[in-house]
């Protein structure tokens, strides 16, 4: 059935059921993605999707459900299923379903020029982009995989205490891998990025971007171990802070999972280092005007010259912290439950150059890539070992590159070791990202 | 899910614009999470996942396109969708489908969605308490239970229509030791494709959360891991690891027919050390990697892929054993209806070797011992992985030293393949989620314990 009327009859059955309060949370995808290999089409992909997510409050406990069918059965199943699922809830945490905020951010990310572009301008695309990454350097022979993809959603946030938001977005993105070779020796590179605008999908940059990658990669040699400064590129310095976003969650320190419990107001990291989530910058793939309980979005300073202002907080760990919500309930598909995430973090960049921080370093490492973050790093502990690759830094400068080595630390030492911050904040493809950043001391392994 | 007759249309349609090739895949999933944080259940969810992917083949190109509306109009939409893709052409083709019958191997005794709140509510706190009692440092336990059931249905246009349903239950358990200043953890997360009988036959829910506390406290106390070159002996169950990162997926067609594998070519040389003997079987009974048959409706097998050193075989799916020229070997996978299938591995091990556990560790010298490995990625082109180690002991002249933790491994598949210089004889296997092209699939990962003579250890 048509999804209002879905809505309306859940509610009303709800009611009938006895549950205080309820809420749907409606997605509704599109998305688009070819591969091409050798100008052929290896892959095509078509997919229109929905799913609406079901929570509602029985004698002050949260039952979830989630059905992609909407039809009298699946009526039935998630009335059954929340209220099945709110009587085992065991903990006293006080639940919200949320009236909704006085106002929310204006917001215009949804590009009507992308859904212009045809299926086969996107072939032609994926073509080219191929045809750029084999075509700059005669050691690039071979793309691993080259794709265009595109896609939109859609969010409505609806409840029965009168909350009705929705927000929609866009993008076309490109992914590219490209393999190296020389003196039997294979190397790769890679360039990803997401655009909300498909005039900043610069296809000729992003091969080169790749290619470079790879064909400086080549001839490479494993480091000394021992300490070292290190730089972690702005890509390996986003992802090592998406890895362990959840430490600054309220909800991972209330339980205990993280070391920031209880840290408000202290110095956690460097006078170099600040954090903010701004879930307002367009420019982030993680811009909302209202977070995953309808409450509106707001930039939030989490981190100032090294002292940690606020853990991020959702109506619920907010009650039991006696403080406001930050806006930060996370709700990352409509199956989720509610819980705490940032929505665009980003390392707050500063004036200095890449180079100027190869400069500062002078001598030390340059980590371009590493591998192995869902398993080599542990968001409870702040420990990580993992797999990288990058280039050696002797006397200011960038020059011999380096594979098979580890880098290892902790998280919260490495906060307080960041030396400096590059100028480079480039979200991508993330929505958590930093500039280059420039650390005092961490653990290398190679030979 | 659909009639044989309305299978058929949709088929045709899919074929009319000129593909050579339709498959329809229809799934119905019910599954059901629940968690509990400081000994109370913090949350529970019931989701239902619905829907169907048509895939066309124009030669060697791949057309997918899937959709949550599973009425026959809905899917001559998007039977009609993919079609044009390939172009406007307009030829009616006949299919004819004759229904299959899978014969199902793995016996499921109670559903996992007909388990009582309250039954899934006392495991759960029983393995809380386990954790807790086992040591005062252990001050946060996580519990959680998964369930699962699936029904497919698969019908191309070669005439297959079979279904299949697959049942999953798993368990997970993280517990955190902490002194003030510092948290390790330790997990464990068993499951198998069957019911709550899990919980009965194989798995007990208490002793698997004393070991996970055992790692963390093991941990808390443990030294960093020294960085460096070093002979790594890695144990038997989720060791295997290893093997799935380190060669697994190089020998998956969807790295090997576009030539993004180390291994592509191989098929007959020695890529490993003359030990080593590995299997990739999706036929074992209730295995949490195992199916009946694949994600195209392809019967599963038992694969040998390395067979004393030499490459036998490659995992391949359709798609791609055209590109190869190779016939299939169930292998094709897919997380749900919303990816399209391709070659992936199912339950993977490295087969009982002859070597005495006792006497490999005694014999090491000095080096690192891996009694517990965390997960691990590789780049199937270079060859290049690393994996992490969650408990790590140092040897010292052939001697169990002391703890060491935060290691991880690295290296080059093809390199290590041929270092392994010692395989046990007691071979286990461990369940895993593997991420790849076509979303996340269940696989067991498996191994006796093994010895590399030299592999780069990351540590501080």
């Amino acid at each position: 059935m048509e999804v209002n009327e879905f809505i309306k009859k859940l509610f009303d059955r709800a009611a009938k059921a006895g549950f205080e309060a309820s809420e749907a949370d409606y997605a509704g995808s599109e998305e688009f993605s070819v591969s091409v290999k050798n100008g052929e089409i290896v892959d095509y992909s078509v997919s229109a999707g929905m799913g609406l997510g079901f929570r509602a409050l029985s004698k002050g406990k949260m039952g979830y459900a989630s059905t992609q069918v909407l039809d009298e059965d699946a009526l039935d199943l998630l009335i059954s299923g929340a209220a099945e699922n709110a009587a085992l809830i065991e903990n006293d945490d006080e639940e919200f379903i949320f009236v909704g905020s006085k106002s929310y951010p204006e917001m215009d990310v949804y590009n009507g020029e992308i859904d212009r572009i045809t299926a086969a301008e996107k072939i032609d695309m994926a073509r080219r982009l191929e045809k750029a990454c084999v075509s700059l350097d005669p050691r690039v022979t071979q793309c691993e995989a080259v794709e265009i993809m595109s896609g939109s959603s859609a969010r409505r946030l609806v409840n029965s205490r009168g909350l009705d938001v929705s927000f929609r977005e866009n993008y076309i993105g490109l992914y590219a891998g490209v393999l190296a070779q020389e003196n039997g020796e294979v190397t790769s590179g890679s360039a990803i990025r997401l655009a909300r605008d498909p005039k900043k999908l610069d296809i000729e940059a992003e091969a080169a971007k790749a290619v470079k990658e790879a064909v400086d990669g080549l001839n490479a040699d494993k480091a000394i171990s021992g300490e070292y400064k290190v730089i972690l590129r702005n890509d390996v310095a986003g992802s090592i802070l998406r890895t362990f976003a959840s430490v600054f969650s309220a909800e991972a320190a209330q339980k205990g999972f993280s070391l920031l419990k209880g840290r408000e107001g202290e110095i956690i990291g460097s006078p170099a280092l600040s954090i903010v989530d701004d879930p307002l910058n367009p420019a982030s793939p993680g811009a909302t005007p209202f977070d995953g309980e309808g409450v509106a979005t707001r930039r939030l300073d989490i981190v100032s010259a090294g002292r940690l202002n606020t853990l991020l907080h959702n109506l619920k760990t907010a009650k039991k912290q006696g403080v406001e919500t930050t806006g930060s309930a996370s709700k990352p598909s409509y199956t989720s439950p509610v819980g705490v995430a940032a929505h665009s973090m980003h390392v707050v960049p500063s004036g200095l150059s890449p180079e100027q921080l190869v400069e500062m370093a002078a001598d030390g490492v340059l980590i371009t890539d590493v591998q192995g973050l869902h398993s080599g790093a542990n968001q409870i502990s702040g420990d990580f070992s993992l797999g990288a690759r990058g280039f050696l830094i002797e006397g200011g400068k960038v020059t011999r590159p380096v594979s098979q080595i580890t880098v290892a630390g902790n998280f919260f030492e490495l906060l307080k070791n960041v030396t400096a911050v590059a100028d480079n904040l480039d979200f991508a493809f993330s929505s958590v990202a930093s500039p280059d950043l420039l650390i005092g001391k961490l653990a290398v392994a190679g030979k | 899910m659909i009639s044989k007759s309305a299978a058929e249309r949709v088929l045709a349609e899919a074929v009319r614009s000129g593909g050579d090739f339709a498959e329809l895949f229809m799934e119905d999933t019910r599954s059901s999470s629940l968690n509990l944080v400081d000994g109370a259940i913090d949350s529970a969810t019931t989701g239902r996942t619905h829907g169907a992917g048509i895939r066309i083949y124009h030669g060697l190109e791949g057309i997918y396109v899937h959709t949550n509306d599973t009425s026959e109009a809905g899917l001559m939409k998007a039977a009609r969708q993919a079609a044009s893709a390939i172009g406007d052409a307009n030829a009616a083709r006949d299919i004819r489908l004759t229904g299959s019958i899978v014969r199902n191997i793995h016996a499921i005794e109670r559903l996992p969605m007909d388990v009582s709140g309250a039954e899934k509510s006392r495991l759960v706190h029983a393995a809380y308490q386990a954790a807790k009692d086992y040591d005062s440092a252990i001050r946060q336990v996580r519990v959680s239970l998964m369930g699962k059931e699936t029904d497919v249905l698969i019908a191309n246009t070669e005439g297959l229509f079979t279904g299949d349903r697959r049942v999953y239950t798993r368990f997970s358990v993280v517990a955190m030791a902490s002194n003030g200043q510092e948290n390790q953890t330790g997990s464990q997360a068993p499951g198998a494709m069957m019911g709550y009988e899990l919980f009965r036959d194989r798995v007990d829910v208490e002793a698997r959360a004393r070991r996970a506390a055992e790692t963390a406290v093991t941990m808390l106390k443990a030294d960093k891991c020294p960085g460096g070159y070093m002979p790594v002996i890695i144990d038997n169950g989720f060791g295997g690891v290893i093997f799935h990162e380190a060669c697994g997926h190089s020998l998956e067609a969807t790295q090997v027919a576009l030539g993004n594998s180390e291994f592509c070519g191989k098929l007959g040389q020695q890529i490993a050390s003359p030990i080593v003997t590995a299997v990739d079987d999706g036929t074992i009974a209730n295995e949490w990697g195992s199916l009946n048959i694949d994600d195209e409706g392809t019967p599963t097998n038992r694969l040998v892929l390395i067979e004393n050193g030499i490459l036998k075989n490659y995992m391949i799916d359709r798609l791609n054993g055209r590109r190869m020229k190779m016939a299939v070997t169930g292998s094709a996978r897919r997380q749900d209806y919303t990816f399209a299938p391709t070659s992936r591995m199912r339950n993977t091990f490295i087969a009982a070797g002859s070597d005495d556990e006792a006497e490999i560790i005694a014999t090491a010298g000095d080096a690192l011992y891996a009694r517990q490995m965390g997960g691990g990625s590789v780049n199937p082109a270079t060859g290049e992985f690393n994996f992490a180690v969650m408990e790590g002991y140092l040897i010292k002249g052939g001697k169990i030293d002391r703890p060491v933790r935060g290691a991880t491994l690295v290296g080059k598949g093809s390199e290590i393949l041929m270092k392994i210089d010692r395989v046990g004889k007691d071979m286990k296997m461990a369940q895993g989620m593997c991420g790849s092209r076509s979303g996340s699939v269940p696989v067991n990962v498996g191994q006796p314990m093994i010895r590399v003579t030299g592999i780069t250890v990351g540590g501080r």
